[in-house]
């Protein structure tokens, strides 16, 4: 996977800042100079670490009264964010950095306006690699996993356009999907549903938990079933790029292995330095060959790792048996970005189910 | 056109002269030139690797760290490559480094700590060890070494003996009843300079699940809320061990800017260390000697030495 060497600090301006529904943001950033150039060379799946640390907080009728405990935390650390899209010109880099508001450094991100700027520790890690000879890409979002894989499906219809490439989209709620566009009651077929990808010309499907959009259930049922209908279909031409929360990559992970699919997906740790010397985001993963396992470092080993490598927290199996809401419940799994939400959406989908 | 004072920043450190007093810290900033991409490492006054152990060590799953306020939580669990491919991989590396590096050591047992040590205190390219007695994240040794007086004796000694001529740092827990008496000990045992603080152990719990955050339960609290603590600790030992026995202190906890570490200086360090803000910010360490430069000129101080110690 391909490693970037110009990563530095950065400072780029904000050009505009804006809400795309519920708790989901987005922040056209602008490069110029060195980290212009350096930016330039970003890859999807690659990841900043930004400094937010001096922003105040918004007034708090404007912070979600969930939020509004863990918000007045003061932020000491950076925080890794993906780039939904990146656009290189020849003296300035644009970036889109599409965020989720769930903490004290994200509520922070809501009161960036056109003409501030931030420090970006970047481009960093390793992103998604395209290997060759594959004819189908299909990319797995789940939740906030959408940015890596935005800027990934721009890459592939640039440079890869034999390549034919389809997107299977969940979330809790027609609502909680990270992409602009309306999605209420939308059908479970493939097709240019969201418009992101339609005007790249991918077609996508989506699963929500509660079926407010597309297929009702997981997003790796949903692709399953696709693959189950396809003919002339070949696993050696396939490959399947995964991002969103642990037990969603476990899952894509056990579907890609049981049909022999090659499968990358993009991992998320806690990080302090975001460039190997502090060893805080361990992703343990298999030694070939032997039973053991390592702790690889998310930042730099990863964070997207080849889907077979990994040994997922929590296990797959465990989620199987005890269901993922049980799991959860019980420290089985640990935390997530979206586990909270993943739970509520769960216990609601299990009751419903039961 | 006035003419840019001369001032001197050099600093005697246990008989070795650094060109300046600010050092990184153990395991914030890798076992070499992982940094370079972001500062000129060989600008330091001195170069502290992550603890080393005999063998290597996977260390803790994940969460290994939160983020408090004003500081983070980490537990890492001393992971590390081990003593052979320390030596094959990172030495090569060190050696190419102009600037003085310490080998910070962790262990077990006694014997652990020793056969590291034997092995690397013959190697040209390192100037010293230090000795973390200190580590609150791991099972069996570290800090357990570090609360008792007699243990401390015990493993400074055994160290100093292999340590040969090289200085022989002993880095100390500060949760304990009186770090002088622990201090004391390190001294009467033959090392040549104390490093301090090491982190606090603390806890953060996650109340929707009731469970701590991290999967090691506990891990050690560092950053700017550490600060005042550590400074208050570097002065009670320089007063009360230090200064009499002629000992360097390497003051860190919590500093990230030059205002920080100056006031470690005036506490009674002779050098400092910079670690968690070098998470934040990769070139804080070089900012901070040009920061202290800037102090002496601004303050006429002719050499660093006379900042030493010099609290009202
Ligand atoms: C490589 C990488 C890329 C990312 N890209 C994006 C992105 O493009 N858009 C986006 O919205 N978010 C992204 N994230 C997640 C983002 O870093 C966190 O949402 C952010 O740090 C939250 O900060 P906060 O202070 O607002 O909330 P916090 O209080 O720090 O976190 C809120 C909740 O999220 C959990 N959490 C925080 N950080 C992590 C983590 N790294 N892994 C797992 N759980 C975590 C906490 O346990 C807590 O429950 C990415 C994370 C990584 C590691
Ligand atoms: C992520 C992390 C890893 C650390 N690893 C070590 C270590 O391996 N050995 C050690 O002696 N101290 C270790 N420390 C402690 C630091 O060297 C330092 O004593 C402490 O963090 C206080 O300084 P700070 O507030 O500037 O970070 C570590 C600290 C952090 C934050
Ligand atoms: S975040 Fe520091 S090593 Fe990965």
């Amino acid at each position: 996977m391909v490693n970037n060497k110009s990563k530095g600090v950065f400072t780029a301006t904000v050009t505009s800042n804006r809400r795309i529904r519920e708790c989901f943001w987005t922040i056209d950033l602008e490069f110029t100079g060195a980290g212009a150039a350096a930016f330039a060379e970003f890859q999807p799946g690659q990841f900043v670490q930004v400094d937010v640390s001096h922003l105040g907080l918004p007034a708090e009728d404007l912070i979600a009264p969930d939020l509004r405990d863990a918000s007045r935390r003061n932020i000491l650390l950076r925080r890794p964010f993906s780039f939904a899209d990146v656009t290189a010109g020849p003296d300035r880099t644009t970036a889109e950095l599409l965020y989720c508001v769930l903490g004290p450094a994200s509520v922070r991100l809501t009161t960036l306006s056109r003409g501030d700027s931030l420090s970006f520790l970047g481009p960093l890690g390793n992103g998604f690699s395209v290997p060759p000879g594959k004819r189908l890409a299909l990319l797995v979002v789940g939740g906030m996993g959408a940015p890596p894989i935005r800027c990934l499906a721009k890459l592939l219809k640039a440079e890869y356009p034999g390549t034919n490439v389809i997107a299977f989209i969940g979330a809790k709620t027609a609502q909680a999907l990270p992409f602009e566009g309306q999605f209420e009651e939308m059908p479970e077929r493939v097709d240019s549903f969201v418009p992101a990808l339609a005007r790249l010309g991918i077609p996508s499907a989506v699963a929500t938990d509660d079926g407010s959009a597309g297929y009702r259930g997981f997003v790796t049922e949903r692709l399953a079933q696709w693959l189950d209908e396809q003919r002339n279909w070949s696993a050696e031409g396939t490959v399947i790029y995964a991002c969103g929360p642990e037990p969603m990559l476990a899952a894509t992970a056990k579907l890609a292995a049981q049909r022999n699919i090659d499968c990358q997906v993009s991992m998320e740790r806690r990080m302090a330095c975001g460039i190997g010397v502090c060893q805080s985001c361990a992703v343990e993963c298999r030694v070939e060959g032997s039973n053991e396992t390592v702790y690889k470092l998310c930042c730099q080993d990863g964070p997207v790792f080849d889907s077979r490598t990994v040994v997922f927290d929590p296990p797959i199996q465990v989620v199987e048996e005890v269901g993922l809401a049980r799991a959860i419940k019980e420290g089985l799994a640990s935390p997530t970005v979206d586990e909270a939400r993943i739970l509520e959406a769960l216990e609601h989908g299990e009751e419903e189910r039961s | 056109m006035a003419k840019k004072r001369e001032v001197d920043i050099s600093v005697d450190f246990a008989g070795r002269r650094l060109a300046n007093p600010v050092f990184t810290a153990s395991g914030t900033c890798g076992y070499g030139d992982e940094l370079a991409d972001f500062m000129d490492v060989n600008r330091l006054g001195g170069f502290i690797t992550k603890s080393i152990t005999l063998q290597p060590r996977k260390g803790n799953p994940a969460p290994r760290i939160v983020e408090t306020d004003a500081g983070m939580l980490n537990a890492i669990g001393l992971a590390n490559v081990g003593l052979e491919r320390f030596v094959a991989e990172k030495l090569p590396v060190i050696a190419r480094m102009s600037v003085p590096v310490f080998v910070n050591v962790a262990g077990e047992r006694i014997d652990d700590y020793v056969a590291v040590v034997e092995r690397l205190a013959s190697e040209k390219a390192i100037a010293g060890f230090e000795l973390n007695i200190s580590c609150p994240n791991v099972a069996k040794g570290g800090i357990s070494f570090g609360r008792d007086p007699e243990q401390v004796k015990e493993i400074t000694s055994a160290v100093r003996k292999a340590a040969g001529d090289r200085i022989l740092s002993v880095k100390l827990a500060p949760a304990v009843t009186d770090i002088s008496v622990i201090a004391r000990a390190a001294v009467e045992a033959g090392a040549n300079a104390l490093s301090l603080i090491n982190t606090f152990t603390a806890m953060v719990i996650d109340i929707e699940t009731r469970r701590p955050v991290l999967a090691n339960r506990t891990g050690g609290l560092s950053g700017p809320a550490v600060k005042p603590i550590a400074v208050y600790l570097v002065n009670k030992v320089y007063n009360e061990v230090a200064k009499k026995a002629g000992i360097p202190i390497l003051g860190l906890g919590g500093i990230r800017t030059a205002s920080d570490a100056i006031e470690f200086l005036i506490a009674g360090a002779s050098a400092v260390a910079v670690g968690t803000a070098s998470f934040i910010q990769p070139d804080s360490a070089v900012r901070i000697i040009d920061g202290i430069e800037a102090y002496c000129v601004r303050h006429n101080v002719a050499r660093l030495a006379d900042l030493v110690g010099s609290l009202a």
